[in-house]
């Protein structure tokens, strides 16, 4: 989603989030990813503004993102207008637990670095192993013999559907290390 | 990989590991940007290596006694070669296997011109700033302020500053930007 990112061209407004938008966006959070409530004022300071910025991507499809940003800059989620919230990498590494965890084999990773999808013979190989979850659940795309998660995913199957079929796309890469959002740099 | 897996257990979706501090704190390459075992998948590898090696012996040699034990099961050191040799001729091949991290730019030296607006008045262009990693908005809003002047980003590394302040911008930019060397900055006269 982010292979052709850059914050010259497809970055827009930046907005201070009202505070009725913050308690929404909180909520939110509080709904989408289980364990967070005792980490949730780390992540998202009740006290501070968010800043929320507007962006347009127009490959591969036309669509509009909004980045949340903390009081500093960092980018902490992104979110396609009202759709789920997604956490960024850098978010994800420090909490890893928000997420549930695909684990991928090692022949798959230098797929995934350049923005490829997950196919499911990567997620069933001896090397992966899988987190049970629904379809269309956001989940960290991490790798065999590695610590950290190397890509956001959204699954485009169950898990259960990925080990009977076996075949295509099981996961949407949709942010993974090193692409234009990993890259943007501080917000101001 | 064609052969399916024999059924495994799922991983747990489990809460926060007990006794560790959240936020974790991941060490990121300094060449490239993303954590540390990550590295090797770029094209950049050795570059990667001479960072960590400068920066972080600690977790340099870390690395290395990790490929220590990789070696010895001689079979699988083997089929990891391979790997890697096939690695390299698909990156020779020049498809888009791999995103190319990007590239910094080295510091250039900073160049500075003098225009004349008008019969009698002046403006000060500077170029080269960006190549710093200075952000060039904030540098003219410095540069307004200090000279009490007006001062605008004008392309994609120039700064205009209106009146002529070349003589100060010698001292105050190193002064600012700790990693500018008065000797970087070079007076190029006149422009047109």
């Amino acid at each position: 989603m982010f292979k052709k990112f850059d914050d010259k061209e497809n970055v827009g407004n930046v907005n201070i989030a009202k505070s009725s938008v913050l308690k929404g966006i909180r909520s939110q959070i509080l709904d989408q990813f289980h364990h967070v409530e005792s980490y949730l004022d780390q992540i998202l300071p009740k006290k501070e503004p968010l800043k929320i910025v507007k962006c347009v991507l127009y490959f591969p499809s036309h669509e509009h993102i909004e980045l949340l940003c903390s009081q500093s800059g960092e980018i902490l989620f992104f979110r396609q207008r009202d759709g789920p919230l997604f956490p960024t990498l850098k978010l994800l590494h420090k909490y890893p637990f928000i997420l549930p965890h695909m684990q991928v084999d090692k022949g798959a990773i230098r797929f995934v670095l350049s923005g490829a999808n997950i196919m499911c013979p990567g997620l069933t190989s001896p090397g992966a192993r899988m987190t049970n979850v629904d379809k269309d659940q956001i989940v960290a795309i991490m790798a065999e013999g590695k610590q950290h998660a190397l890509a956001i995913g959204q699954t485009k199957m169950s898990t259960e559907e990925i080990v009977t079929k076996n075949k295509g796309v099981g996961v949407d890469n949709i942010h993974f290390l090193n692409d234009g959002l990993w890259l943007m740099k501080t917000v101001k | 990989m064609a052969e399916v897996a024999p059924p495994k257990a799922f991983l747990e979706y489990s809460g926060p590991v007990k006794g560790v501090k959240y936020p974790l704190q991941v060490l990121y390459c300094g060449d490239c940007g993303v954590p540390v075992e990550y590295c090797e998948n770029y094209p950049n590898y050795e570059k990667c290596k001479a960072w960590l090696e400068k920066n972080m012996p600690s977790e340099f040699e870390k690395l290395k006694v990790d490929k220590g034990e990789g070696e010895e099961g001689s079979a699988e050191s083997s089929k990891d070669l391979a790997e890697g040799e096939e690695k390299k001729k698909r990156q020779t091949r020049g498809g888009k296997a791999m995103m190319k991290t990007k590239k910094k730019v080295e510091p250039q030296g900073i160049k500075m011109w003098t225009q004349t607006r008008g019969k009698k008045k002046k403006v000060t262009i500077v170029v080269g700033l960006a190549s710093y990693e200075i952000d060039l908005k904030d540098a003219s809003k410095f540069f307004a302020g200090r000279f009490s002047c007006g001062s605008s980003v004008s392309g994609d590394d120039e700064i205009v500053i209106q009146g002529d302040v070349k003589d100060d911008l010698f001292d105050i930019l190193p002064e600012k930007w700790k990693i500018i060397d008065e000797d970087d900055i070079d007076d190029c006269g006149e422009k047109k």
